[in-house]
């Protein structure tokens, strides 16, 4: 490694952020969630006396309530990435749920039978529409769309439209890993279910994945440009099939949390997930066109989503403004980054030219 | 209402049999400059009525700017101006049309999914209020198709006709319209030869009807069967204009070649080694029993007229299209590529005509575009994104890419430094064969010598080069053996000493008399 290489490196880590514009955008986000904590701060503070927004019980809370669309929004943004959608992972949770929950109480197949039977009936449910979104023109949006009906249906029927309540087999998922530990400011329990260590964990994975494999730069050529990463040697069409492959791993294994925490196989158990997870990708700055975006924002944008709902929950909002509120977020934050976006390109073709 | 078009054609018909020139258009001096470029020079032109004025030139030569300018897209320089019935105008492209002035261009603009009626009307309905005449349009086409002596039925849907049955459709539409000057461009490119003489039937019987035509096209054997007058571009300028009596071939030919070849690009020659590429009866995507040989430090140049296949023959030799019969050999060894893949661990590259859109990963980074291909031959599963900038930056440097390093994206920059990331790419997967298609299309002169260099450096280092070009004195001063193209097939294949624009001109055109 020759000298000049050194100092051109030691260089480039010491640009301002705003200097790299590529950096631009996930940290125009990042400011923004860092506003909106401080102002729900300073609301919840001054409306409820305990606990207040950044106390450690509350955000460990919102870790709880992000962890399984996290672990979903990951796949999502692997998903679109590559250029593609899926609107099928809500009812395809909620049909996992139901298929283990069954596997727990009906058919017994044991708790890690039933584990399995679930995670694998998501991966080759997923890769079965990854095969058509691969091997045809259509629509990835059509066909995760007709996927999500189906889903619905087979859940139903599977459930015989009932919900399957379980005996608190799964309970060693939610288990309290600082068991003991309280809250020094007010004294309650605090809890880390493990399944929030493996939101973390699938999170650094997929990062590290992206930024330092091969895999992970087939990903962005592949959402970037099809055509030019085919006869740049990719093999698009497994590229394609791969990232629907791991989404249903991921839905799978997500699907098997949400039913810990809540103990029942029920339809409604994935409600409004696509919504949800699909808002976190985009908030965090991955393009619905494919190539551009990545983990650190997705982290972000599940953080930002989660924040806003609890913090609306402490207010006591009715779920109704709610609703008008989340959709709102969206579109500020899509928009917003979008502007950004078009500065930072104003200001790199000014670089570029002086 | 009824017989309101075609007996205004008929009128016309009467009118031309009077008075037999009447002039109906007129351009002089027109120029067009656009930044950097001279497009067109000092052209003057006339067209009268129930006229074929045919334009020839090679590719580049200014016709399509020249079309521009009659539809009105383009404004013409300052000093030119443009007479229509002998009225001043300054044409735009609502003018035009309302003037009478068609222009039909080689891409159909059609609705596939609506019927013959539909697509004539669409824009220019009859209507009352806001109720549409469907009586008074279908009456107007089937009288219009009957003048043209088609047994096409109206409602058919236009996606289902061949081009040259849409190619009739747009010249109908003219007729309905009453339009005076129809403008074709390339009508025959995607033609079989019986629509061809289709075509010039109907063309025969409408400027019979006083319609003037401007007729481009690169087949001489049409110019002579329905041309009154032809004029011959080169580089933005009029070389000639002639009545057809007395003119041949080869005196066109002589007209659209004839450049100084001291001003050509003079290139270093590189002693040829052994063979290292090598088709054989090669077919399929359209392409047809082509052979050829390639051996180390040489450039095969391949040339031939817009749709005689050369591009196709290109994705067939890089695995991007099926090859269907015959055999592709490297280094003696008979190979197969079933995709890009294949074609690239077996140290082939392939430049696209196009880079935006099929060799450049636009909104990435320099140093992304440039690892992307390699990948193939990575066989590590973890890699550092550090080593990619430097991979960036070392290419940066190397082919001289103006850029502050490899983090700028692809998109910021010029057309010629954009090319030079592609070849980047493609440097990367340390490659030996090159095919490059178009490679300096739409890039400035400095940068064009530029790749030049950097092409005659890749044969000094054992590389072979195949080079496709539409770029005459390109194809003329790089290559060492030109493989000259016709319908898919191969016309010629013209040794050193053979190659001059007249010899490629000649075969591309398929004249055998020169």
């Amino acid at each position: 490694m020759s000298g000049s290489e050194a100092v051109g490196r030691k260089s480039g880590a010491r640009l301002s952020a705003f200097k790299r514009h590529e950096n631009l955008t996930p940290l125009s986000i990042f400011l923004g969630f860092i506003v909106v904590i401080v102002i729900l701060q300073l609301i919840t503070q001054g409306i409820s006396r305990f606990p207040t927004f950044i106390s450690p019980v509350n955000v460990l809370n919102i870790l709880q309530q992000v962890g399984v669309p996290g672990i979903v929004a990951v796949g999502m943004t692997l998903v679109m990435l590559s250029g593609g959608i899926d609107l099928s992972v809500g009812m395809l949770a909620s049909l996992v749920s139901i298929i283990t929950a069954s596997g727990l109480t009906k058919w017994h197949l044991g708790v890690p039978g039933s584990i399995a039977a679930g995670v694998v009936a998501a991966i080759l449910l997923e890769t079965l529409m990854g095969f058509i979104i691969s091997r045809t023109k259509v629509e990835p949006f059509i066909i995760t769309l007709g996927g999500m009906i189906t889903f619905q249906g087979i859940a139903l029927l599977v459930s015989n439209s009932r919900e399957v309540i379980l005996n608190g087999e799964l309970n060693f998922l939610k288990a309290n890993l600082i068991q003991g530990a309280k809250d020094p400011a007010t004294g309650l329990n605090l809890v880390i279910p493990p399944y929030v260590l493996i939101f973390f964990l699938i999170v650094l994975l997929a990062g590290l994945l992206l930024k330092f494999t091969k895999y992970g730069r087939r990903i962005y050529a592949v959402g970037t440009n099809p055509l030019a990463a085919y006869l740049a040697g990719i093999d698009v069409k497994n590229m394609k099939l791969s990232v629907y492959v791991i989404i249903g791993f991921l839905v799978g294994i997500g699907s098997v949390m949400l039913l810990s925490r809540v103990n029942t196989g029920i339809i409604t158990l994935g409600q409004n997930l696509e919504i949800d997870t699909i808002a976190m990708v985009v908030i965090g700055g991955t393009a619905l066109r494919g190539g551009k975006g990545n983990i650190l924002g997705t982290l972000i944008g599940v953080f930002f989503l989660g924040s806003i709902g609890n913090a609306m929950n402490m207010l006591r909002l009715p779920s109704e403004v709610q609703f008008v509120a989340k959709g709102l977020v969206v579109i500020i934050a899509v928009s917003a980054g979008d502007v950004s976006s078009k500065v930072s390109e104003f200001v790199a073709r000014r670089r570029e030219q002086a | 209402m009824r017989k309101e078009a075609l007996e205004s054609i008929r009128e016309k018909g009467c009118l031309a049999g009077n008075q037999r020139m009447s002039q109906i258009l007129q351009l002089r001096n027109i120029s067009k400059t656009f930044p950097g470029v001279k497009a067109l020079q000092g052209i003057s032109l006339d067209l009268n009525e129930g006229e074929v004025h045919c334009l020839c030139g090679e590719n580049g030569a200014g016709k399509s700017t020249l079309i521009k300018v009659l539809s009105g897209a383009y404004q013409p320089d300052e000093g030119g101006e443009i007479v229509f019935d002998g009225r001043k105008v300054a044409l735009n492209p609502h003018l035009a049309i309302s003037l009478g002035i068609q222009t039909i261009y080689q891409e159909h603009i059609v609705f596939e999914n609506l019927s013959i009626i539909e697509n004539i009307f669409t824009g220019s309905e009859i209507a009352h209020g806001m109720f549409l005449d469907r009586r008074a349009m279908r009456t107007q086409t089937v009288d219009v198709l009957k003048y043209l002596k088609s047994g096409l039925d109206p409602d058919t849907r236009m996606g289902d006709l061949s081009s040259g049955e849409q190619k009739m459709v747009e010249i109908a539409k003219a007729l309905v319209f009453k339009r005076r000057v129809i403008v074709l461009d390339e009508p025959t490119a995607s033609f079989s030869s019986s629509e061809i003489d289709n075509l010039l039937e109907i063309i025969r019987t409408v400027k019979g009807g006083g319609i003037g035509f401007i007729y481009i096209s690169h087949h001489l054997e049409e110019v002579f069967k329905i041309g009154d007058r032809v004029t011959v571009l080169r580089d933005g300028c009029k070389v000639s204009e002639s009545g057809m009596e007395g003119l041949t071939k080869s005196r066109l030919i002589k007209d659209m070649v004839g450049r100084d070849p001291s001003t050509f690009y003079q290139r270093e020659r590189v002693a040829a080694g052994e063979v290292v590429f090598e088709a054989r009866n090669v077919g399929g995507n359209g392409v047809k029993d082509i052979s050829f040989a390639l051996r180390r430090g040489e450039i095969l140049g391949v040339a031939g007229m817009a749709g005689s296949g050369r591009s196709e023959l290109m994705n067939v030799l890089f695995g991007n299209a099926r090859l269907e019969r015959g055999e592709i050999r490297i280094g003696g060894r008979l190979v197969k590529h079933s995709s890009p893949k294949a074609a690239i661990k077996n140290r082939m590259c392939f430049i696209t005509e196009d880079r935006q859109s099929t060799g450049l990963f636009l909104p990435q980074t320099i140093a992304q575009n440039v690892i992307v291909a390699n990948l193939v031959n990575v066989r590590d599963f973890v890699l550092r994104p550090v080593d990619d900038l430097r991979t960036g930056d070392d290419y940066a440097r190397r082919l001289n890419i103006k850029t502050t390093d490899s983090r700028t994206r692809a998109i910021n920059l010029s057309g010629g430094n954009q090319q030079k990331v592609v070849l980047a790419k493609w440097f990367n997967t340390k490659g030996e064969i090159f095919i490059f298609d178009e490679p300096t299309h739409g890039i400035d002169v400095g940068s064009k010598q530029e790749i030049y260099q950097i092409m005659v450096d890749l044969l000094k280092q054992g590389s072979a080069i195949i080079m496709v070009s539409s770029d005459m004195p390109e194809v003329v001063s790089m290559s060492d053996r030109v493989l000259v193209m016709k319908a898919g097939g191969k016309a010629a294949e013209l040794a050193r000493e053979e190659i001059t624009e007249e010899n490629i001109l000649g075969y591309s055109i398929g004249d055998s008399e020169i």
